[in-house]
């Protein structure tokens, strides 16, 4: 029987003497040569600078690529600073220091990050000289080494003082996790893809009929937002405002070969459609609250609600220092590398605009120069390479596992606080930091394009069809022809397996209702009566509170 | 042998006022199935498509969830499928491994509708029913 | 007319049904069928009812295809409606010798006659008696088998997408596992590889019928199909594409190393 050959020639050799954990959460696919080059002294700094500012046990983080995978390691502290790492992390929570990071992020570090963002992205590629493009990509690239240094400056803040209260509360109580981070529910409308800018243009086309009927027409999306961003008026200047703020924004991930909402049109749109429709969210999360802090012990709930309101504070910037930081860089990076690539392309010397993405930056430079290497067809095996592979070809670990690290118990108090602040926040917060304010999101195969919301009856087969009432989802493992009989009762269809081409998908294309397959967990995570919403074109299913 | 002994269906009480030819006829039509231990035969509340006579084998019937009877060999059900094709007014389930003799109205009705005569005698069978239905 | 005919010589749909004639095509241009018969309609309603010259005449014409079987229904009376939403298809694997092709037949009219298929079709609007006729082949034993479509059914670009298994293709089909899933450009060049979940594969058992045998964790997330199955694939498509024209949705076996085509239909979506 065959396996994937390409994957068997593949050779993984641990980059050094350390133990490295593969990184499939953030990094899903192999990256570009580019990212591989620029990420790991910017993420090495970046860490390393949090980890002093908090005085923790560690040196920093490093992160290493193998065969264009990310693996990461720990890095030890330098013995001579550990006394003053003891100190520091005592001062940290007595000075609640966390707050002084927050007021440098909002007086210094974002706004101007978001000017120099700006600033480069006024720039026209495609009207720049050789020589000024190839200024302008290092600049770009000197950019997006900083921001990537400046997310990780910031990573402890934004993640210790939420772990901080739940390893609290979980001292008190046995309130789940995901509970836990629920009531930090409208501490961060960036979180939620909110932001100044999209309230703004919210308002507009509310107020804007015309405006409106050309956003819910079926015309080609590009056209229809470059006419909306043509409006006069309060609409247009909101378009762009709009636009400017995230339109040079990968949709998803980090990577310069992550495409950015302006180049989907048709995903941004839908964004907007679903701004300007939606229903504010019912803000139940002050009685979330309340139910929570009448389950710990009376003595502890000053401390509960000091610790949640360091935490709620301090949410927001677990999203912000990402798409305010590399994320919106990595955007301006990919644009100008872009301009570098059609150009390349048109005289001939890659095969595609989009396989510059997989020169380093030097080579990109070298390339305008007109150098013989990369080649062509080399650039686009890097490019066949990255499409052809995913985190599961690669081995988790490399090395050789360390001994865990110290009982916590046994530490000075304020380190102790710290290691379990910090490890519960990476433990459970950075292994479901994309699933944290997605938490009872379900991701899926996209089978069935829609969006449907309504309740879900979870039917294990044709003895509880029955159940089905009009409008409802069905929600089971697979599906076979004795389920057609069910179609014109749903709303949409969730499954655990299957595929694009399976008969549920299938039936859920022909009927002209959502779909989502493949979702391994739905009858388990989903319960029966709950309501949910179904994207089948984004093949994502979310349980609604 | 094709279709149903003419002995089991004299003794359905619809088929009571039918000659022995027109039995035959009607025996001819049915054709065997097999349900599986725990199988629904038919549920109530959806539409029926055919009649059945059982030949071996137990089966319950319930409504609205609670246990009615038990059927056995000789014992037949779903013969209004054959006249209306209205939804079934009871659930039937294989208790054990059930074989029937089943007659689909598709196969019926050109039998009706060339033969007024059974017909008829249907339509008496079942007005007596209905009398008897009404009178409990 | 006979109404048991080698699959090189079937054509008419209306006597038996569109996945008949369909596989009738494959076998005239030359693409890779396995060895079977079509029953048409009335076939199977006379083998059901018992008669017994019919079963006999049945047995006789089938038996040197051997065993064991894929008994495959192939609705004739599609009115136009779409096979796969409106047919209460019925296929039973691992028949596992020819005598025991009557009481298959038999359950297969039933499921055509059954009260939800008449229900079913009530509700689309299909008031005519259902005939369903039946293919029967030998029955692989694939190593993978699974589905390709002709064009991406989601975006409708011009691309080969493949779902594939371990074992027999119901497991993709049916949807009980998450499929290694394949897409393919025109040239047969692989635009992505996801690999699926693919935890049970359907196995024929000794003595008829199927079972689900689960897969070790390591093959279940393991690439089933290598660069020459989906070179195989990719020609098969052309090649369907060649006979039928574009848009096929085409269910496919690799059994020892060869390439099967199991049925070929037009997409519906």
């Amino acid at each position: 029987m065959a396996t994937n050959a390409a994957a068997e020639k593949l050779r993984f050799d641990a980059p050094g003497p350390a133990f490295y954990e593969l990184d499939p959460v953030h990094f899903p696919r192999p990256l570009t040569r580019y990212w591989t080059e620029v990420h790991p002294a910017a993420f090495a700094s970046g860490t390393a600078d949090f980890a002093r500012y908090y005085g923790m046990l560690i040196g920093g983080l490093a992160m290493s690529y193998v065969n264009g995978f990310g693996y990461k390691n720990v890095l030890p502290p330098p013995e001579e600073e550990i006394p003053q790492r003891f100190a520091r992390a005592d001062e940290i929570f007595e000075g609640k220091l966390w707050r002084e990071q927050l007021k440098e992020w909002d007086e210094t570090a974002k706004p101007t990050a978001i000017a120099t963002h700006r600033e480069l992205q006024a720039v026209d590629p495609d009207a720049l000289s050789d020589d000024a493009l190839k200024a302008y990509l290092r600049r770009c690239r000197d950019h997006h080494a900083a921001m990537i240094e400046q997310h990780m400056r910031f990573t402890a803040s934004a993640v210790v003082p939420t772990g901080d209260f739940v390893a609290h509360v979980s001292d008190w109580t046995d309130v789940p996790l995901p509970e836990l981070l629920g009531l930090m529910r409208g501490a961060s409308p960036v979180s939620a893809g909110a932001s100044a800018q999209l309230e703004r243009l919210v308002a507009a086309l509310r107020g804007d009929p015309d405006a409106q009927a050309l956003l819910a027409s079926t015309d080609d999306p590009h056209r229809v937002l470059t006419e909306l961003r043509a409006f006069d008026g309060e609409t247009g200047a909101a378009v762009t405002d709009y636009l400017d703020l995230v339109g040079n924004r990968p949709l998803d991930g980090f990577d310069i070969s992550e495409p950015t909402a302006l180049e989907l049109p048709d995903a941004l749109l839908r964004a907007i459609r679903t701004a300007v429709a939606g229903d504010a969210e019912a803000n139940d999360v002050e009685q979330r609250i309340a139910d929570v802090r009448a389950k710990v012990p009376e003595e502890h709930r000053d401390t509960f609600d000091e610790l949640l309101g360091e935490a709620r504070l301090m949410y927001r910037l677990r999203d912000e220092r990402g798409v305010y930081s590399d994320i919106w860089a990595s955007g301006i990076m990919r644009r100008a590398a872009l301009g570098a690539g059609r150009r390349l392309a048109s005289a001939g010397r890659i095969n595609e605009p989009q396989h510059v993405l997989d020169a380093g930056l030097e080579e990109m430079c070298g390339l305008l120069d007109g150098a013989a290497s990369p080649s062509a067809d080399e650039l686009g095996s890097r490019a066949a390479y990255r499409a052809a592979h995913s985190a599961k070809d690669a081995p988790a670990t490399l090395g050789t596992p360390e001994p865990p690290p110290p009982d916590p118990s046994g530490l000075p108090p304020g380190i102790a606080r710290l290691m379990r602040a910090t490890g519960t926040a990476l433990g459970a917060l950075f292994g479901s930091s994309e699933a944290e304010h997605e938490e009872h999101l379900l991701r899926g195969l996209a089978a069935s394009p829609g969006i449907y919301e309504g309740t879900a009856r979870l039917i294990s087969g044709a003895a509880e069809f029955e159940r089905i009432v009009q409008g409802d989802v069905l929600v089971t493992i697979s599906t076979t022809e004795a389920f057609n009989i069910l179609l014109p009762l749903l709303g949409a269809i969730v499954t655990d397996s299957g595929g694009l081409l399976s008969h549920s998908a299938i039936v859920a294309r022909e009927y002209g209702i959502p779909g989502v397959v493949g979702t391994r967990q739905g009858t388990e995570l989903i319960a029966d009566g709950a309501r949910v919403r179904v994207d089948g074109t984004a093949g994502e299913v979310t349980v609604l509170p | 042998m094709a279709g149903a002994p003419v002995e089991a269906l004299r003794r359905v009480p619809l088929f009571a006022d039918l000659d022995s030819d027109e039995l035959h006829q009607v025996a001819l039509l049915f054709k065997k199935r097999h349900f599986v231990q725990g199988e629904t035969v038919m549920r109530e509340g959806t539409d029926g498509a055919a009649f059945f006579l059982i030949e071996a084998g137990e089966a319950s019937v319930s409504v609205a969830g609670s246990a009615r009877a038990n059927l056995h060999a000789g014992d037949h059900f779903g013969e209004i499928a054959l006249i209306d094709e209205g939804v079934r007014s009871a659930t039937i389930t294989a208790v054990s491994e059930l074989d029937c003799y089943g007659l689909t109205y598709w196969e019926f009705r050109p039998l009706l509708l060339a033969n007024g005569a059974i017909g008829l005698k249907l339509l008496q069978s079942l007005a007596q029913k209905l009398r008897s239905a009404e009178a409990s | 007319m006979s109404g048991v005919l080698p699959l090189a010589e079937v054509a008419d749909t209306s006597v038996f049904g569109s996945k008949a004639v369909g596989l009738g095509e494959a076998v005239r241009a030359g693409l890779p069928v396995p060895d079977g018969f079509a029953l048409s309609g009335q076939t199977v309603e006379q083998v059901a009812a018992g008669d017994e010259a019919t079963v006999s005449a049945v047995i006789g014409t089938v038996r040197p295809l051997g065993g064991p079987l894929a008994v495959r229904s192939s609705a004739a009376d599609e009115d136009g409606a779409d096979a796969s939403f409106a047919g209460q298809h019925l296929t039973l694997l691992n028949v596992p010798t020819v005598d025991a092709l009557p009481p298959a037949l038999a359950e297969i009219w039933w499921s055509a006659n059954s009260d939800s298929a008449i229900s079913y079709r009530k509700r689309v609007g299909l008031f005519t008696r259902p005939s369903v006729a039946v293919v029967v082949q030998r029955l692989l034993d694939p190593e993978t088998a699974g589905v390709m479509f002709t064009r991406n059914p989601v975006t409708g670009a011009d691309e080969r997408m493949i779902e594939a298994s371990l074992g027999l293709g119901e497991a993709v089909v049916a949807g009980l596992v998450i499929p290694d899933s394949y897409r393919l450009d025109r040239e047969g060049n692989a635009l992505e590889r996801r690999p699926g979940l693919k935890r049970i594969a359907i196995r024929r058992k000794e003595g008829g019928g199927t079972f689900e045998e689960e897969v070790p964790a390591a093959a279940a997330e393991q690439h089933c199909l290598g660069d020459d199955d989906l070179a195989a694939l990719s020609g098969l498509a052309r090649r369907c594409e060649e006979v039928y024209g574009p848009g096929r949705d085409i269910e496919w076996a690799i059994a020892d190393g060869t390439l099967y085509l199991l049925q070929c239909r037009a997409v519906t979506r």
